[in-house]
């Protein structure tokens, strides 16, 4: 073939490519998709702030395990805590009904990452997840249908939208079930079905499957599933043949997580963001539903508008191809770091990594006095909360932090350079506890940095 | 279809797999435990006697200091001061159970929160009015505090007689002794009444609650052993060591420093925790306990069972701790050498207790309820 054939090939399959992209789709998922998000994350912040969750990990900690780079982010005191969630609380319900939307958007996904970052010992890759999908919607023109917006300024009715502006909503989806399938191809997962061979059996009680549950193959079965479902279950939502078949699929395998696992909102925010791989039909029809509930009269367009291409827009696209760049990349971090992935956890966050591991670890600070040669212990308790005791323990840079934080607490004591060393034990899928790390090692003086940290023991396999 | 075709090839797939590896890696089949059964002897054959015993000693000890109060003389007080001995040592037998009523009346905090602030008993006697339910308040009521006005209100017997008798203050000071006194067995006939199958019946909850989960009863109950074991790690022996001070020890923080009996406490305690561990009841009859289903699970430690390991920990642990004599406080400035080798073993059962443990029974270790990922 010659090189002008290969040029013609090339050109037309990116012009197809480009044209798919660009089609003009219904604006109705995507604004069905905001309702619901908007929907589901006024009702887990109001069940977030009713639970007294604001109190115990926002308000009573003395101490926070801040991001590397995100150390000025400060919890705000109980009044101000109590505010933002307010705040966040709001503005879900502002993205749920379409008013104010930009702001509310940009509210919503400033106010909640916000408070994420405020305590790694919070971090859930659900919350993750929720931080990512709310900077997608603040971006996206999903208040411009059925929304109190367009109701205020009907010239803002957009009916239809570039399918890239969907498929980004859609793409963040995929994102998360493949990433957390790739995830689950590990040795302990698929052969020796940990740790469900941990989690399952403690739920011998329950009704009808419950005696199943201590079965090695129910754990095995439960582990494969879990990989397959979480590789392949986009696929099959977005085929017009197979989606109802999956959809229910989604149903009931994220309602047995939650029947098994205590994983709060996280399942019913995937039972209903899922649907944003239905046909534009269906969501028309839900639209036409809630109006029929409300009793919102229909909005008769005089035109029926589009999006025109426009240079906003190309700046837009170009922001989604950076995200989702870093979304591909971000993942696979963990590459450049020696050792094993789950016990080292270096570049574990944020890679939607769930449910693949039972880890859990004590971990004993010693504080020396290198000018008079005294020495102590640290009591925990005396400083962290027992959630965030139990997150330090297993996770070196949190370990780490708290070591710093305790050097200055000594320091202002009056010992001038204080030598902070620990002892921690950590068991990792059923393995027994064993050394994490090189209790010798001065923690007051390694650096807090992304490097890899050479005083995590490596994970023998038989000690 | 394609769905459907790709699942029972995920099905076939994991099922193939299963003979080859089972076999390779020798790994433990069906745990089959019974944990309804672990909870029926816990509950019933350990945690009900042991609130029985305590009303018991705890109702004991409330006529002693009415008898006491109406007619002070050192009969009297030694008779209160022996009375409280037993309900303080009765006392350690339930101190693992701060779960449904007992979490409820917050009996750890209420009853034995020390060292006993002398300085705000004391501001609360002469002021006459105070409010033993304010958080404040907790290190000057329970046992600390009777212990203080049993035992440290004076040197020997007859002093601490005339602090009852011709004190400017004794009348308060009588009547503030008799509300901790009655405190004590009103909170304990609460709790005693809500486990009993005649009262609250909260065994039956207790038996009913089968799962895990924070919230289960072996939840709770593997999270609170813990928390009681390291109450002995911290504020009965390492704290008075010194460890949290840079090794400058403060003997009177111990538990029970005036009656001085706080070694005996302590294995009294580190007995029961290894009695809710085997499920052993008081008079040595081993039912179904934690360590039954541990073996069950083949949880394993090193190369050995971790129920192993655990069990010749406390036996180690306990060994330490007999070489313990009372006063402790006195033990602790004078020859501390075996108290800090005490201290090093009961520090080690905490990673095999808090991290082994429950990691393997998959119990969630910790006292907040919070969402998982």
């Amino acid at each position: 073939m010659s090189n002008k054939a290969i040029n013609y090939e090339w050109f037309m399959l990116n012009s197809l490519i480009i044209k798919h992209l660009t089609f003009s789709i219904s604006t109705a998922p995507l604004a069905v998709f905001r309702m619901l998000f908007g929907g589901v994350m006024f009702a887990s912040v109001v069940r977030f702030i009713l639970k007294g969750w604001v109190y115990e990990l926002y308000v009573q900690p003395k101490f926070y395990f801040t991001y590397y780079g995100f150390q000025w982010v400060k919890p705000l005191g109980e009044a101000g805590m109590y505010i933002l969630f307010g705040v966040v609380a709001l503005s879900a319900f502002l993205m749920m009904i379409g008013l104010f939307y930009r702001v509310a958007a940009a509210l919503f996904f400033l106010g909640f990452t916000y408070i994420e970052l405020i305590d790694k010992s919070n971090y859930l890759n659900h919350y993750y997840f929720i931080t990512v999908t709310s900077f997608l919607l603040m971006l996206l023109p999903a208040h411009r249908y059925f929304s109190l917006d367009v109701w205020r300024k009907p010239a803002l009715q957009l009916d239809y939208i570039p399918r890239w502006m969907l498929l980004a909503v859609q793409a963040q989806l995929a994102f998360v079930y493949i990433f957390a399938g790739i995830a689950k191809l590990n040795y302990d997962g698929l052969f020796r079905a940990m740790p469900l061979r941990i989690w399952l059996p403690p739920h011998t009680h329950q009704p009808i499957i419950g005696p199943f549950m201590d079965e090695p193959w129910v754990a095995y079965l439960f582990s494969w599933f879990g990989a397959m479902y979480d590789l392949f279950i986009v696929f099959f939502l977005a085929k017009k043949q197979t989606r109802l078949m999956a959809y229910g699929f989604v149903v009931v395998f994220h309602l047995m997580t939650a029947w098994l696992f205590p994983i709060g909102m996280f399942p019913y925010i995937m039972i209903l963001l899922t649907l944003v791989f239905f046909p534009a039909d269906f969501h028309e029809k839900m639209i036409r539903f809630i109006r029929r509930i409300t009793g919102g009269k229909q909005l008769v367009p005089l035109q029926v508008r589009s999006l025109k291409p426009s240079f906003s827009q190309n700046i837009l696209l170009g922001l989604l191809v950076l995200h989702f760049a870093v979304q591909l990349v971000v993942p696979f971090r963990y590459l450049l770091y020696p050792g094993r992935l789950f016990w080292t956890e270096q570049g574990y966050r944020f890679s939607w990594r769930v449910m693949l591991m039972e880890k859990a670890g004590t971990v004993f600070f010693y504080v020396k006095d290198p000018a008079s040669g005294r020495q102590g212990e640290v009591v925990n308790a005396d400083f962290l909360t027992p959630n965030q005791e139990k997150m330090m323990a297993t996770q070196p840079d949190m370990i780490l932090q708290f070591a710093h934080f305790l050097a200055g607490h000594y320091r202002q004591q009056g010992i001038a350079s204080p030598v902070i060393t620990a002892e921690s034990y950590v068991t990792l899928n059923g393995s027994g506890s064993r050394l994490f790390l090189d209790g010798t090692v001065d923690l007051a003086k390694q650096p807090e940095s992304f490097a890899p940290k050479t005083w995590i023991l490596p994970f023998i396999e038989h000690p | 279809m394609q769905i459907k075709l790709g699942i029972s090839a995920v099905l076939l797939l994991a099922v193939a797999f299963l003979p080859s590896c089972e076999e390779k890696s020798k790994e433990p089949g069906k745990a089959d435990f019974d944990r309804k059964a672990l909870l029926t002897n816990i509950g019933a054959n350990i945690i009900l006697p042991a609130y029985q015993a305590f009303k018991a000693s705890t109702d004991e000890l409330n006529n002693a200091v009415g008898q006491f109060m109406a007619n002070p003389s050192e009969a009297g007080l030694s008779n209160a001061q022996n009375k409280f001995k037993d309900a303080y040592k009765a006392y350690q037998a339930i101190s693992l159970f701060e779960f449904g009523p007992a979490e409820q009346e917050l009996i750890r905090a209420s009853f034995n929160t020390f060292p006993a602030s002398v300085s705000k008993i004391n501001n609360n006697i002469s002021a006459g009015t105070y409010d033993l339910n304010t958080a404040s308040n907790l290190d000057a009521k329970g046992f600390p505090a009777l212990d203080y006005l049993l035992f440290g209100t004076g040197s020997n017997a007859q002093a601490i007689l005339t602090q009852y008798t011709t004190d400017a203050n004794a009348a308060k000071r009588k009547k503030y002794l008799t509300d901790l006194s009655q405190e004590i067995k009103t909170k304990t006939d609460k709790v005693n009444n809500a486990w009993s199958a005649s009262g609250g019946n909260y065994l039956n909850t207790f038996i009913t609650a089968e799962g895990t989960d924070v919230g289960s009863s072996l939840g709770q109950l593997v999270n609170q052993l813990n928390f009681d074991y390291e109450i002995i790690k911290n504020p009965k022996v390492g704290i008075p060591l010194g460890i949290k001070t840079l090794g400058t020890a403060i003997p009177e923080n111990v538990e029970a420093y005036y009656s001085g009996m706080s070694a005996e406490l302590t294995r009294l305690q580190i007995g029961n925790i290894e009695n809710v561990y085997l499920g052993r009841d008081k008079q040595g009859a081993n039912g179904v306990g934690l360590d039954d289903y541990l073996i069950k699970l083949d949880a394993k430690r090193g190369e050995g069972s971790l129920h192993d390991a655990i069990t010749s920990q406390f036996s180690v642990t306990k060994t330490k701790l007999s070489a313990l004599a009372d006063p402790l406080a006195q033990m602790i400035r004078t020859n501390p050498a075996p108290v800090n080798e005490a201290y090093n073993e009961v520090h080690k059962g905490v990673v095999l207790l808090k991290t082994d443990m429950p990691s393997a029974l998959g119990v969630l270790i910790t006292y907040q309820d919070n969402d998982g990922d």
